[in-house]
């Protein structure tokens, strides 16, 4: 039976498979000589290119099912007991993971995808059932790499058809904040230090809901968020001794990991706060920066929706705000939480608030806010975009990229190469 | 055990399962009815109807921006027919002209299918996916050497142990392809149709000269990419309630939003700046009737909640 490729000895295309006492071989039919031998398992497409395989990337789709169900299954189940989850989840997993390793799409994937799929399983159950979960959480818990269990979790959405509804940010701040040892005296907590889980939790939603309502949760990784924003409820509850805690120091007592992007989410958190700051009459006196209005953050959340109307422009013509009358009236020192009466003006001309809007910033994302400067790609010429396709192309422009005879053989000689 | 749901940072690269190499522009799509006409100036228009002195009239004092609407799926393929319209000239024996107009200057294009009204054409977005990328694909129909085509090529690069290809780049127009040992070949980067014909034949001719009988056979476009801004931003989570069958929101995993639209059949990435991807197209089309399908869409996310 011919076998497709090329001999590496003498470049002939006749490769046989043939038999040496019951062990495969790959030979040339024309020297001889031996390509491959033995190979104990391949993927499919390396099969062809007759590479070898390490065992755990290999599809070990010879594997019997049972043995490998009974692995997922195994791992599915001590996945639910780590995570303390009900029993009902643990069969909803199984039952996902049996449906998985009927398909093809799994049945013949690599044992490394294999191993994450219980895990996937765990996971589409958790958030199906609202179970605040993280991809992090079960990455860390199985040593996965989260790109391998990004695609396992895609491909298992896709084949089983399983609509996954989104995080719950709010469901993830009461369980992110379980984690953090903050609430107990323990021998590395100074006392000042110590929070209660009520109150942390509720300033916490309370600025995580601000974060959301800014711009500031869209499209980012959840986490970082919500550390960032436990860290300046925790501060803004007893300002005093825990100002002058960084942030870094902050996780360490917790006992959480800092995750990276949790610097820049603070740092886009006290921006809002500050601009907020600004609109708070009693607060207009003090030159406030990013550590000051740390001890205002209660005032602010209480306030929330006045101040966000006030302190950043609404860009949008439909839109029924309108700040410039009202802008005085809190300045009036009432202070109370209503808000003044806002003046519906539909048909207001933008023109009228520019003034105003100048001087506010615009409530967006921050990615539109401090765009990257991109080189803008060249406008299409009008030459380029009357091609048809069919234009004569001339020899000198091929020419120019093949190499001449000098060239070749310097490659040669350098390649080393006869 | 206590609950841990510490992450490690290196769980926070992004990743895009989606591999686009995709340069979105932060420039307007807004387009001058000159270069809208261009655009489309590839399109065989000769299977319109008529268009009445009513049509006429009423298509003539709408805003000349509004065009895509019009394009169905009902285009021509362009496969290796080579039976592209020229590009300069918008006159079509048989078909209805739109208007006489002066040379140079484009009429504004009528609305193809008779049954949309009026009123629908003015909510069209004015907004135009500029395309991208396009990948084709073409038969040379000839065994290839790709070591001695890496040898005496210029713009070739081959490595066997990383992938079974030669990978060559012309710089006009900028695209790159993949030469397989079977003849068969790949072109990426293009931004239209026309480019990515012409740039496959280069590749083809740059074989030729190196000695093999490459022809040119089955050329046919299978991926076109475009992109466009919709200039407000968009509530990705408000989304992904409201079309939770159709699309994809995993900030763990990508910024963007995944729609995958079912008519045509298109993947849509949608980010909170409001720039929005379309690939998996065949033809420009469907771009545009894509784009025009989830504008309205993305317009009931336009208010802060």
């Amino acid at each position: 039976m011919a076998a497709r490729g090329r001999c590496p000895e003498c470049g002939s295309g006749s490769l046989v498979e043939d038999a040496h006492y019951a062990q495969q071989q790959l030979v040339c039919a024309a020297c001889g000589c031996v390509l491959s031998e033995g190979l104990l398992t391949t993927t499919y497409t390396d099969e062809e290119h007759l590479r070898e395989v390490a065992y755990s990337q290999s599809t070990g789709q010879k594997e019997q099912q049972s043995r490998c169900l009974q692995r997922g299954t195994r791992r599915v189940q001590d996945l639910c007991k780590v995570l303390q989850l009900p029993a009902a989840f643990e069969e909803t997993a199984v039952s996902y993971l049996q449906r998985a390793l009927q398909l093809p799409a799994f049945h013949l994937a690599s044992l490394e995808k294999k191993e994450l799929l219980g895990g996937c399983c765990v996971f589409v159950t958790c958030r199906q059932r609202n179970w605040p979960l993280t991809m992090g959480t079960v990455c860390s818990l199985l040593y996965a790499r989260q790109e391998l269990f990004a695609s396992v979790y895609l491909s298992l959405q896709r084949e089983l058809g399983l609509s996954v509804p989104a995080l719950s940010l709010a469901d993830l701040v009461t369980t992110h904040l379980n984690s953090f040892r903050l609430f107990q005296r323990t021998a590395d907590v100074p006392t000042p230090f110590l929070e209660d889980k009520e109150q942390l939790l509720a300033r916490t939603m309370g600025l995580v809901e601000l974060a959301s309502e800014t711009w500031l949760v869209t499209g980012r990784h959840p986490v970082p968020i919500v550390t960032a924003a436990a860290f300046l409820a925790w501060q803004s509850l007893q300002p005093g001794p825990r100002l002058s805690c960084p942030l870094a120091r902050f996780c360490r007592l917790a006992g959480v990991d800092l995750p990276p992007p949790a610097h820049l989410r603070l740092k886009e958190l006290l921006e809002i706060l500050l601009g907020m700051a600004s609109q708070l009459s009693w607060l207009r006196s003090f030159n406030l920066d990013r550590r000051t209005v740390v001890k205002h953050i209660g005032d602010l959340l209480q306030h929330r929706v006045f101040l966000l109307r006030n302190a950043f422009s609404q860009q949008h013509e439909d839109e029924q705000q309108d700040t410039t009358p009202g802008q005085d009236c809190p300045g009036q020192g009432s202070g109370s939480p209503s808000p003044p009466p806002v003046a519906l003006q539909q048909g207001r001309p933008l023109a009228g608030r520019g003034q105003h809007a100048g001087t506010l910033r615009p409530l967006l994302p921050p990615c539109l806010i401090h765009p990257r400067k991109r080189p803008r790609a060249a406008a299409p010429s009008a030459a380029a975009v009357a091609l048809t396709g069919d234009e004569p192309i001339s020899d000198s422009e091929i020419e120019q990229y093949l190499r001449s005879p000098e060239e070749i053989r310097a490659f040669r000689k350098a390649k080393g190469w006869p | 055990f206590k609950d841990d749901f510490s992450t490690s940072p290196h769980l926070f690269t992004p990743m895009s399962p989606y591999d686009l190499e995709l340069p979105i522009q932060t420039a307007s799509q807004l387009r001058e009815p000159k270069e809208l006409c261009t655009d489309f100036s590839s399109v065989d228009l000769s299977f319109l109807p008529d268009v009445t002195q009513d049509n006429k009239e009423q298509n003539l004092s709408e805003d000349g921006h509004e065009m895509q609407k019009e394009l169905d799926g009902s285009l021509p393929t362009k496969e290796d027919s080579g039976g592209f319209m020229d590009e300069s000239s918008l006159s079509h024996p048989g078909a209805a002209q739109p208007s006489p107009e002066a040379p140079g200057v484009c009429p504004p294009l009528t609305p193809m299918t008779p049954m949309t009204p009026a009123t629908s054409a003015s909510e069209s977005s004015g907004i135009v996916p500029q395309l991208q990328n396009i990948v084709s694909t073409v038969n040379l129909a000839c065994k290839l050497d790709l070591k001695n085509i890496a040898l005496h090529a210029r713009n070739a690069e081959y490595n066997p142990k990383r992938f079974a290809a030669v990978i060559m780049r012309i710089r006009q127009p900028r695209t790159t392809a993949l030469i397989f040992s079977s003849g068969k070949m790949v072109c990426t980067g293009a931004k239209s149709e026309e480019q990515s014909r012409l740039a496959a034949r280069k590749y083809a001719r740059v074989v030729q000269k190196l000695g093999f009988p490459a022809k040119f056979l089955d050329f046919k476009i299978q991926n076109m990419v475009g992109s466009c801004d919709v200039r407000f931003p968009i509530r990705l989570e408000g989304l992904v309630l409201t079309h939770q069958q159709f699309s994809s929101y995993e900030p763990e995993l990508f910024p963007g939003l995944v729609y995958r639209m079912v008519k045509p059949r298109i993947v849509l990435l949608i980010f909170v700046s409001g720039k929005v991807v379309l690939t998996g197209a065949k033809d420009r089309s469907e771009i545009y009737e894509a784009f025009e399908n989830i504008y309205p869409i993305l317009k009931g996310f336009k208010k802060p909640s």
